[in-house]
């Protein structure tokens, strides 16, 4: 199987992806997603789009929900989250790879 | 509570409304707390109210197990009529229609198109008209050309339908 075919995130969207990478060091819930997406990514995610990822996200069982605090659902990241996680950043490090050197050797 | 902060409240409750209401039992509290704070950030409501009536209409539209097509179909739908999709298709649509489809019958020149063979168009109704399944035949077609008239293009048209 190719990476491709292993990248479970590649057709999820940004957003998604943003949301798992927040995940990644530790759960949270929405409000503290939405400030961590802004500050590491400088990324404005709408309410709604939050709440779309996370669905997505649970349903792909790559991140699940943990006990409600008082109104909030903290959500965190599954072990097959986790995995994709890594499988889509390397592959966005490749690409990103292949782009720098096609610059350089474009000499622009 | 300010008149402003309770119209705001309003129309973001009106807004998780929308929402199919399993996902309000689950998130709706949390949602309605969350556009609360970030009001307090300083984000525009109207751009909350928008995110959230775009989440609405998606969580409508994804597929999901247990829900039959017609659901979906229903709700694209009902989406389409609030857009007022409809109106706007049959006033975009009226001119081209007026202008497209209609060949001027008392034209100084018009397009000369030989009829299919006998026996090879799909029925006798369409048998004569152009634009319907036949088998492939010779076209010859008389267009306006700038300063010249008629210029003729001929080719082979193969089995089209409109």
């Amino acid at each position: 199987m190719g990476t491709r075919e292993q990248d479970v995130l590649r057709r999820v969207g940004e957003a998604s992806v943003l949301v798992l990478i927040s995940l990644a060091d530790g759960p949270k819930h929405g409000y503290a997603l939405i400030q961590d997406v802004r500050q590491f990514a400088g990324v404005e995610l709408g309410p709604g789009t939050l709440y779309g990822a996370l669905d997505r996200l649970e349903r792909l069982g790559l991140i699940e929900p943990l006990p409600v605090d008082e109104r909030r659902h903290p959500y965190r990241i599954t072990a097959p989250g986790a995995a994709a996680l890594q499988v889509h950043l390397d592959s966005l490090e490749r690409v990103s790879a292949a782009g720098r050197l096609r610059l350089q050797l474009g000499g622009t | 509570m300010s008149a402003r902060d309770a119209r705001i409240g309003r129309l973001t409750a009106a807004a998780l409304r929308c929402y199919p209401a399993r996902w309000r039992r689950r998130h709706g509290d949390e949602a309605a707390e969350l556009a609360a704070l970030l009001i307090a950030d300083g984000i525009p409501a109207a751009s909350i109210v928008w995110s959230y009536l775009v989440g609405a209409a998606r969580e409508w539209l994804a597929p999901r197990p247990g829900r039959s097509l017609s659901t979906v179909t229903a709700a694209l739908l009902a989406a389409m009529c609030l857009l007022g999709i409809p109106a706007a298709l049959v006033a975009e649509s009226a001119p081209a229609r007026a202008a497209g489809t209609t060949q001027s019958q008392s034209g100084a020149i018009p397009p000369a198109v030989k009829p299919a063979p006998p026996g090879a168009a799909a029925g006798l109704r369409h048998q004569f008209t152009p634009c319907r399944p036949v088998l492939s035949r010779h076209v010859s077609v008389a267009l306006p050309a700038a300063g010249r008239w008629p210029l003729s293009i001929e080719g082979t048209a193969h089995a089209r339908s409109c």
